[in-house]
């Protein structure tokens, strides 16, 4: 059974295990006052060897598995998370996405300086400012991302902010 | 306790897209938005569960 998604849980104990991360996504959408919806938590990480650790400790709190098509039970390792590539993980809080780049490469130090600290029950956790997420969601060009943007445009405008 | 009033003599709002919507967002704090999501979700997995009313 596929555990449902419980965000601020997540986020909690991603920040116990003081992994270095910035919230994106439709998750990051919300915190920013965007009216939509979504079901996964997705997040890009530092991928410094000691925050692989920690993240890779988190997940295991987290019983982090891969969305496998294959229906295999497999954990995701320090190693494979050092990569630019996405872990689209099935864990006892939901859906959590660990994304190691989006848009156009932007990593972890990439967003950092355009994502704002903001308390989430006991956690503090970084998200993605609205413009920069706007941004990477018209990089993706995806299908899904295409079809928020024109929300997230008009919350971005009623924010004030460019 | 509910402290609502009646809405009379209120004339219905025009259809302002997604605006009103966006401002009540806008109007709550981070953690109450996630709230709301959180809520959006549960109440999804309800119905999906049958259990819906």
């Amino acid at each position: 059974m596929v555990a449902a998604p419980r965000f601020k849980d997540a986020l909690e104990i991603l920040a116990k295990h003081r992994v270095d991360l910035v919230v994106v996504g439709g998750v990051a959408a919300v915190l920013n006052g965007a009216p939509i919806a979504t079901f996964d938590l997705d997040v890009v990480h530092a991928r410094s060897p000691d925050n692989l650790d920690r993240l890779a400790a988190a997940l295991t709190d987290l019983e982090a598995r891969y969305r496998d098509p294959g229906g295999r039970n497999l954990r995701p390792e320090p190693a494979g998370l050092a990569g630019d590539g996405h872990h689209l993980l099935l864990t006892r809080c939901g859906p959590v996405d660990v994304l190691g780049q989006i848009g156009h490469g932007r990593r972890y130090e990439d967003l950092l300086p355009d994502s704002l600290a903001i308390s989430v029950g006991s956690a503090v956790v970084r998200v993605l400012g609205l413009s920069t997420l706007i941004r990477t969601k018209e990089e993706a060009g995806r299908e899904k991302d295409l079809a928020v943007l024109g929300i997230l445009r008009q919350t971005l405008q009623e924010t004030g902010e460019k | 306790m509910d402290s609502s009033e009646p809405a009379s003599g209120v004339a219905a709002m025009p259809d302002d897209g997604d605006a009103s919507l966006i401002r009540w967002m806008l109007s709550l704090t981070p953690e109450a938005r996630l709230a709301v999501l959180q809520g959006f979700v549960d109440s999804a997995a309800e119905l999906g569960n049958g259990r819906g009313t």
